[in-house]
């Protein structure tokens, strides 16, 4: 019956329901479970390991979402889906949210109907060059070999990049990854270009990571985030509020290790957060205290960050532009009042 | 030569304990890697040995680098963040170079806006009064030299007892553990110490409290 009722859920946003009928809400807390859409396995996004466990930081906001709703991080279903896949899926209501590194572009809101609720990793295009180099920017790649993948817009924005500094290059163009990452180590390259992500991710499967290093430099814009129906706004606030809750949880300083102090601090702003003061949650349509639940959880943004991607894990990605606005970088949150 | 050697020795066994510390409330602990056999290696000629390759000991993260850093502070300051365990010297257009440090343990972290006063290569150390009171067994005056908890380079920060100074135990690096001071190993502190001259604006940011 709740099949049914949440085929035919999907069938009437398909067919363009309006937000006066759209329920996600109340059709996940009914069902007993989210189902968040993920990417089939992406090194420290989203990952399932050989006892079926899925861990990552596109995984973590499911599970934020199912601590904010059910007070219990595992009551997600994890559906898989391939780039081509996800966008239907989740106009045709298979499943709740798209938490699977997609870029927030104005053609996937306006044209096939969505809204990408936050920002949760900014990611963009980065250079990847060796470390013996002593290179500390991209605008001392003049005259480089520059390793590309065939195809891309990486292409056209490492082109448009050095002729707008003024800068000479000759273009590699590699049909695949693989290839890309061959012809840098075999030196047919001076460096090598992709989404800084991906670079971490590529410079694990060298011979010696540590010989290598990703210049600071981002010369493209992919802002990541979770993905909503249009349609259905409360829903959509919900998934923003949960990502914001856990970028303002780390500028407040409430963490899981400081999490039972957090909840006797007497600063307004921590009083908010935690529900001691206000009824935010409640407004959401969840409970006061549904901050505390997801730092439970999964930790705050910083704790995400480091354990799946950063520091902790073995992408070792920096911070960068995803630190904090007030610690360097450009990651901020409107605030809980 | 050699009643300096012994004092050195002795004292060696106590830094590997890192007990040291430069201005307030440092308690003793000994601990299990500071017994009779902690040797450390003196030269002939303390105070001019060039540093072994400790960066390579360093976590990457924690070795110096370039890194995306927007603030409004100019080029040339230098921005500590206690709770990352990084100082960042501010580069302009957005980006920074970050070295990895050792902070004060909780309770002696402090924040607030400084200058460098003055710079010093294998500086001497001389324990303030009140912490002598706290450990008696310190030394009163220790020379410059690799076996010196100052490290090869130490950068004062004025109005205050605290430095950014070298080390020789790169295994501290990225952990709270001095009383105030801010450590690099040798060879990064060398490196910073190039760059930075007397005067340089030092901000140093905490976590938020709660």
């Amino acid at each position: 019956m709740k099949t049914i009722l949440a085929l035919l859920a999907g069938a009437a946003l398909a067919l363009g329901a309006t937000a006066a009928t759209a329920q996600t809400l109340k059709t996940v807390k009914d069902r007993g479970e989210l189902v968040c859409g993920v990417s089939k396995g992406l090194p420290g996004f989203s990952a399932q390991d050989a006892s079926g466990k899925w861990t990552g930081f596109d995984v973590d906001v499911c599970k934020a979402m199912a601590a904010a709703i059910f007070d219990d991080p595992n009551k997600v279903k994890y559906v898989p889906l391939t780039a081509d896949e996800r966008f239907p899926a989740l106009t045709k209501g298979e499943i709740d949210v798209l938490s699977r590194n997609s870029t927030w572009t104005l053609e996937r809101e306006a044209k096939l109907g969505l809204l990408f609720a936050a920002i949760n990793y900014y990611d963009g295009q980065g250079f990847l060059v060796r470390d013996a180099r002593k290179v500390t920017s991209a605008l001392e790649l003049d005259k480089s070999k520059v390793c590309v993948q065939a195809g891309t817009t990486a292409e056209s924005n490492t082109k448009d990049y050095f002729a707008a500094n003024g800068m000479t290059l000759e273009l590699v163009t590699l049909p695949t990854s693989g290839e890309l990452v061959k012809a840098y180590e075999d030196g047919k390259c001076d460096t090598l270009t992709t989404d800084v992500s991906q670079l971490y991710a590529l410079r694990l499967t060298m011979a010696k990571p540590g010989d290598h290093i990703v210049l600071p430099d981002v010369i493209s814009k992919e802002p990541l985030g979770p993905v909503v129906r249009q349609g259905d706004d409360q829903w959509f606030n919900l998934v923003k509020w949960t990502v914001y809750a856990m970028i303002n949880a780390e500028e407040l300083g409430v963490a899981t290790n400081t999490i039972d102090a957090a909840l006797k601090s007497q600063k307004p702003e921590v009083k908010r957060l935690v529900g001691n003061e206000g009824n935010y949650g409640e407004e959401l349509g969840v409970t006061k205290d549904f901050v505390v639940r997801i730092v439970k959880a999964v930790g705050n943004y910083g704790e995400s960050f480091e354990r799946n991607v950063g520091a902790a894990s073995k992408l070792g990605i920096p911070r960068g532009i995803n630190q904090l606005w007030s610690m360097g970088g450009i990651q901020y949150a409107p605030p809980v009042r | 030569m050699m009643p300096v050697t012994i004092k050195t020795l002795t004292f060696a066994a106590l830094l590997q304990v890192g007990v040291f510390a430069f201005a307030t409330g440092a308690s003793a602990q000994v601990g299990p890697r500071g017994g009779p056999g902690a040797v450390m290696d003196i030269d002939e000629q303390p105070g001019l040995t060039a540093p072994d390759d400790d960066v390579a000991q360093l976590d990457p993260q924690f070795r110096h680098q370039p890194v995306y850093f927007r603030t409004t502070e100019k080029p040339g300051t230098i921005v500590i963040h206690t709770n990352e365990r990084f100082l960042y010297l501010v580069q302009g257009d957005n980006r920074a170079m970050r070295y990895g440090i050792g902070v004060g343990r909780d309770g002696f972290q402090w924040s607030g806006l400084k200058s460098i006063e003055r710079k010093a290569e294998w500086p001497d150390w001389t324990p303030p009064s009140e912490m002598i009171q706290r450990q008696p067994y310190l030394p009163r005056f220790m020379a410059g030299g690799p076996g010196n908890p100052m490290g090869a380079r130490a950068l004062y920060i004025g109005g205050t007892v605290y430095r950014i100074h070298g080390t020789n135990q790169p295994q501290t690096i990225g952990y709270a553990v001095s009383s105030g001071c801010f450590r690099l190993v040798n060879s990064e502190i060398i490196d910073l110490y190039s760059r930075v001259p007397v005067g340089t604006k030092v901000v140093v940011r905490q976590q938020a409290a709660l």
